[in-house]
């Protein structure tokens, strides 16, 4: 990886790995037990309850922005170059 | 997919309140627990192929409004997006899913070649129609007259005249693009264990421009009792660039830093590129408590190769040094040149995504917080929040509310254009200090000299009496910065946007989505302010969508529930009637008051190879002389492409009446020749120069039908259908205008629909007998309006189809069918401007008699995962044609279906 100018890129690992170390962390002191988990099974609680509706929008934002797309580990999407 | 039987089992049990309660508790508890058994699913639920077998389709608009021109003339329509998309799910086995998706998108309109100061005698400079401003056209070379500080002194944007005050505002300079089509396909396997899951998946998305193939990998592993999920995931794509360059703006663009990528081809040049794309991702998912979970991953993305968007340029400003040293001048002149933008060679991103989801007990509902940091080192660095409130409100809707903020910092090497000291040309200067000159008549002789009338030739010898002039040379590329870009994507800006989706199940596993999104960009809302607001703009998204569940049987058992085995029993026991062959329209009805039957039916039509007058190929001097009623004929089409998308939607409120609705969505491209010995062309008409044919795509005519069945008796059937074509396509669709001429309405034959209400009354008898099958039909088109929007109207139709099968398995039958059809040519003609070129511009030369056989094959799937599901093939060849006027031969149609009852 050649990262030209990150000024502040350092602070911002420090930050991301204290997340993630928050997240593995919380992993081993949570117990929700099966019959516990009725509300996590509704479709609400879906990580992505309208795959359709998020894929047309992921697709106009990274047509208009310079972030990359969320969607970009499945591949594709054309140029865009409009 | 078990885990949305049950949730879905859940709901149900809290819509049917007057239940039992101690079955309603039963329920619930078998609901719960399997949910919690199949926990892994919802947190893998963006994962490809997970989630139970599904059909889905949507319809997408975008619709962008118009940019500031700062009073400009802006008659150029702002871009619009038509996307069609397709996708589907299937089981293979208890573990193993296929998916499939299919996405179409027609773009056109106004999109920014290049952005200069407002102040230059260039950029969006208008043009009259009987002494009125109607339009602006893109002027990418012009001067700007600077103050001693390049403080640009600003003209009023229509006369042009300078107004003495300093205007430091930067204007987009407008193009227009016609239409272009992109289509994607992708499929994906995946497999599942116990605790793990794997996929792969694939695809490609072509453009006449950009092609690109990807694929990716990912898994997910699950631990501790399935309360976290470990995702990781990795892909590459590969896209090949060949950017056909505008050849109305392209002379007028300096693309010396490309010089060895641009290829020609005919009269286009094509600028060429490679770019290679790796992403990989990791992330936990993380059950927090029995109401709340967090998902969190990492991504990083390295881009290599040509990235640079082929079509803008950076206006450079280029000073004469001598002007700028001259502290006589109390203004200097420069020169804007626009030249193709550069941007690195490689891009690292990396992007860390976060989201929260609380369910909210006393509502029902979930709310969903998310956060996207993503850094790169090109110095964009962009944040984004999101928050959504998904609330089910019972009998199967679903109203979700979501507000999203992004803002970005610039790239690095963004500017709204830049200045040079130098001078774009200046003659070049031997080694020895001496003027370099041409001889104005060979261009290959070289002469030297601080005059023109003191010369001397490559030998030192004095000579006289040349015609010569400078040779020039262009600026030095090594004075301006590496990197440069002007697309405003790169700027710094914020955006705002918010929406609603509404999803409603409709029972039978049909169900309803669809969406809207309001997006408005402005540089004042980045993120520590933005003061430039010439590249700000909104726009609007809708979209419907329409998803199918289909059960397969083996997924019954764990908490399925009574209606969906009924109706799945229903579907696979069905006595099935055997269907026409694939290319008939309205050719049966469902037989049960309460049947749904959902489809998909895919038309491609193609014509090409010689040109016909009547029933004879013509030569390309009689097309000329005769083709165009009078004009000289001066282009034929090479091909055209006719593709048709329909979803047919049939329901049956009582055995002998049933009811359809079919939206289309169309899209064709068509290239053309022109006619050796053709005489130019006539100022004011669009040319067409270069490899870049047309391509138009949209929604098409929506039909609307009663069938009513009039006879059923054993091996015996006949109904009449009684259908009105509504006219949703349109048949406004312009080329867009170039070399200062308005390209005018596209041809006949590339406008999306009839533009009339349409009259398509057909009868259809059809029997059968133990293995043999047979029918006929007779079906009609008749305009119910003289003229549609435009001043036309297609011509009626006639057609009568008679066909037989035979059954080869239980399932699978052939067919064969002969076709007579008769259609009128084209009523009235455009009322506004269209080009004449070929006998594609002119109403006689449509419609005609046509003999066809197709050849078709039709098949049930019998039992199994897939039972119920029916598919139909048809190739139909032409046989004979008789065509009105001069027209492009006929060279055969295809026509697949797919359909499930419910």
């Amino acid at each position: 990886m050649v990262f030209k100018s990150f000024s502040i890129s350092t602070a911002r690992s420090v930050w991301i790995g204290v997340l993630w170390i928050v997240n593995i962390g919380l992993a081993g002191c949570v117990n929700v037990a099966p019959w516990e988990r009725g509300n996590l099974a509704k479709p609400q609680m879906e990580l992505d309850p309208h795959p359709l509706q998020s894929e047309i929008q992921s697709h106009n934002y990274s047509s208009r922005e310079a972030a990359p797309s969320h969607k970009s580990s499945s591949g594709g999407g054309g140029c865009g170059c409009y | 997919m078990q885990h949305d039987n049950a949730s879905q089992c859940l709901s149900d049990d809290r819509l049917n309140n007057s239940e039992a309660p101690s079955i309603k508790s039963k329920k619930t508890l078998h609901a719960l627990t399997s949910a919690a058994l199949v926990l892994p699913g919802l947190l893998m639920s963006s994962a490809p192929a997970t989630g139970k077998d599904r059909v889905n389709f949507q319809y997408s608009r975008y619709q962008e409004g118009e940019r500031n021109l700062f009073g400009a003339p802006n008659s150029l329509k702002p871009i619009t997006a038509d996307v069609l998309h397709g996708s589907g799910i299937f089981s293979l086995t208890d573990r193993a899913k296929f998916s499939f998706g299919y996405t179409q998108d027609t773009w056109s309109g106004a999109t920014p070649v290049t952005i200069t100061p407002l102040a230059t005698t260039g950029g969006n400079r208008p043009y009259t129609d009987g002494g009125v401003v109607v339009g602006a056209s893109p002027i990418l070379n012009s001067t700007v007259l600077l103050d001693r500080d390049l403080n640009p002194i600003g003209r009023d944007p229509l006369t042009k005249e300078l107004t003495g005050a300093v205007d430091p505002r930067s204007v987009l300079v407008m193009t227009s693009a016609s239409p272009e089509t992109r289509r994607q396909a992708n499929f994906g396997l995946s497999y599942e264990w116990n605790e793990a899951a794997l996929n792969v998946s694939g695809g490609f998305s072509r453009e006449r421009d950009y092609k690109s193939s990807f694929g990716a990998i990912g898994g997910r592993l699950d631990f501790n009792q399935k309360l976290t999920t470990v995702k990781f995931g990795g892909g590459y794509t590969s896209s090949d660039i060949g950017a056909i360059l505008d050849h109305d703006s392209s002379p007028y663009i300096t693309k010396t830093a490309y010089l060895p990528q641009i290829v020609r081809r005919e009269n286009s040049e094509i600028l060429r590129g490679e770019r290679q794309d790796w992403v990989a991702n990791v992330g936990v998912a993380q059950v927090l408590t029995k109401n709340a979970l967090l998902d969190t991953n990492v991504g990083y993305t390295h881009s290599s190769g040509f990235l640079e968007n082929p079509y803008k340029a950076m206006s450079v400003i280029f000073i004469d040094p001598g002007d700028l040293n001259n502290r006589q001048l109390t203004s200097i002149s420069g020169d804007v040149r626009a030249l193709l933008e550069q941007r690195p060679n490689i891009r690292n991103q990396v992007a860390l995504n976060t989201k929260y989801i609380q369910y909210i007990n006393p509502l029902n509902a979930a709310l969903h917080l998310g956060y996207r940091l993503s850094v790169d080192d090109w110095g964009v660095n962009a944040h984004t929040f999101d928050a959504s409130w998904v609330q089910p409100l019972g009998n199967g809707w679903t109203l979700t509310p979501r507000i999203r903020y992004y803002s970005q910092d610039a790239a690095s090497f963004f500017r709204p254009y830049l200045f040079s000291q130098q001078r774009y040309t200046t003659q070049e200067i031997d080694s020895l200090g001496r003027k370099v000159w041409l001889d104005s008549n060979n261009r290959s002789i070289q002469y030297v000299g601080n005059d023109q009338f003191n010369l001397f030739d490559q030998n030192g010898n004095p000579v006289d009496g040349f015609n010569v002039v400078p040779k020039n040379v262009l600026f030095d590329a090594a004075k301006l910065p590496e990197n440069f870009s002007s697309d405003h994507r790169l700027a710094g800006f914020g955006a705002l946007s918010g929406g609603v989706i509404l999803s409603k199940m409709l029972g039978k596993g049909v169900a309803l989505e669809t969406g809207f999104e309001y997006y408005t960009r402005a540089s004042s809302m980045q993120i520590g302010g933005g003061s430039t607001s010439f590249a700000d703009f909104d726009y609007y998204v809708a979209n419907a969508a329409i998803k199918f569940d289909m059960e397969p049987v083996t997924s019954l058992p764990m908490g399925a529930s009574k209606t969906s085995f009924e109706s799945h029993a229903h579907a696979s026991s069905h006595h099935h009637h055997k269907i026409p062959p694939a290319g008939i329209m309205f050719g049966h009805m469902l037989d049960k008051p309460g049947d749904f039957m959902a489809g998909y039916r895919f038309m491609y039509n193609w014509t090409g190879g010689h040109m016909m007058h009547g029933a004879h190929q013509v030569n390309d001097q009689t097309i000329i002389n005769q083709g165009c009623q009078g004009e000289p004929c001066r282009f034929v089409p090479t091909f055209m492409d006719m593709r048709m998308h329909m979803i047919d939607l049939m329901y049956a409120p009582t055995k002998w009446f049933n009811v359809m609705l079919m939206p289309t969505f169309m899209d064709m491209d068509m290239n053309l020749r022109r006619l050796p010995g053709a005489p130019p062309a006539a100022p004011g008409v669009h040319e067409h120069t270069g490899v870049a044919g047309h391509e138009t795509g949209a929604v098409g005519d929506t039909y609307f039908s009663s069938l009513i069945k009039l006879i059923d008796i054993p091996g015996h059937r006949v109904h009449v259908n009684l259908g009105v074509s509504a006219p949703t396509g349109k048949v406004d669709i312009k080329l867009r205008r170039i070399a200062k001429n308005d390209g005018g309405l596209i041809h006949f034959g590339m406008q999306l629909g009839s533009g009339t209400w349409d009259f398509m009354p057909s009868l259809t008898y059809v029997g059968e007998k133990s293995r043999w099958s047979w029918g006929a039909q007779f079906s009609g088109v008749k305009r119910l309006e003289e003229k549609n929007k435009s001043g036309y109207s297609l011509g009626d139709m006639i057609q009568a189809t008679t066909w037989g099968g035979y059954d080869l398995m239980h399932w699978l039958t052939t067919t064969v069918r002969g076709a007579y059809t008769w259609q009128g040519a084209i009523h009235r003609d455009f009322d506004a401007f269209n080009g004449r070129i070929g006998p594609m511009d002119f109403p006689s030369n449509y419609g005609g008699e046509f003999w066809d056989i197709g050849v078709g094959v039709n098949a049930i799937v019998p039992q199994g995962r897939f039972a119920g599901n029916r598919l139909g093939f048809e190739w139909i060849q032409p046989v004979r044609s008789d065509f009105h006027g001069f027209q492009l031969d006929r060279q055969g149609a295809l026509s697949a279906t797919w359909s499930y009852h419910f």
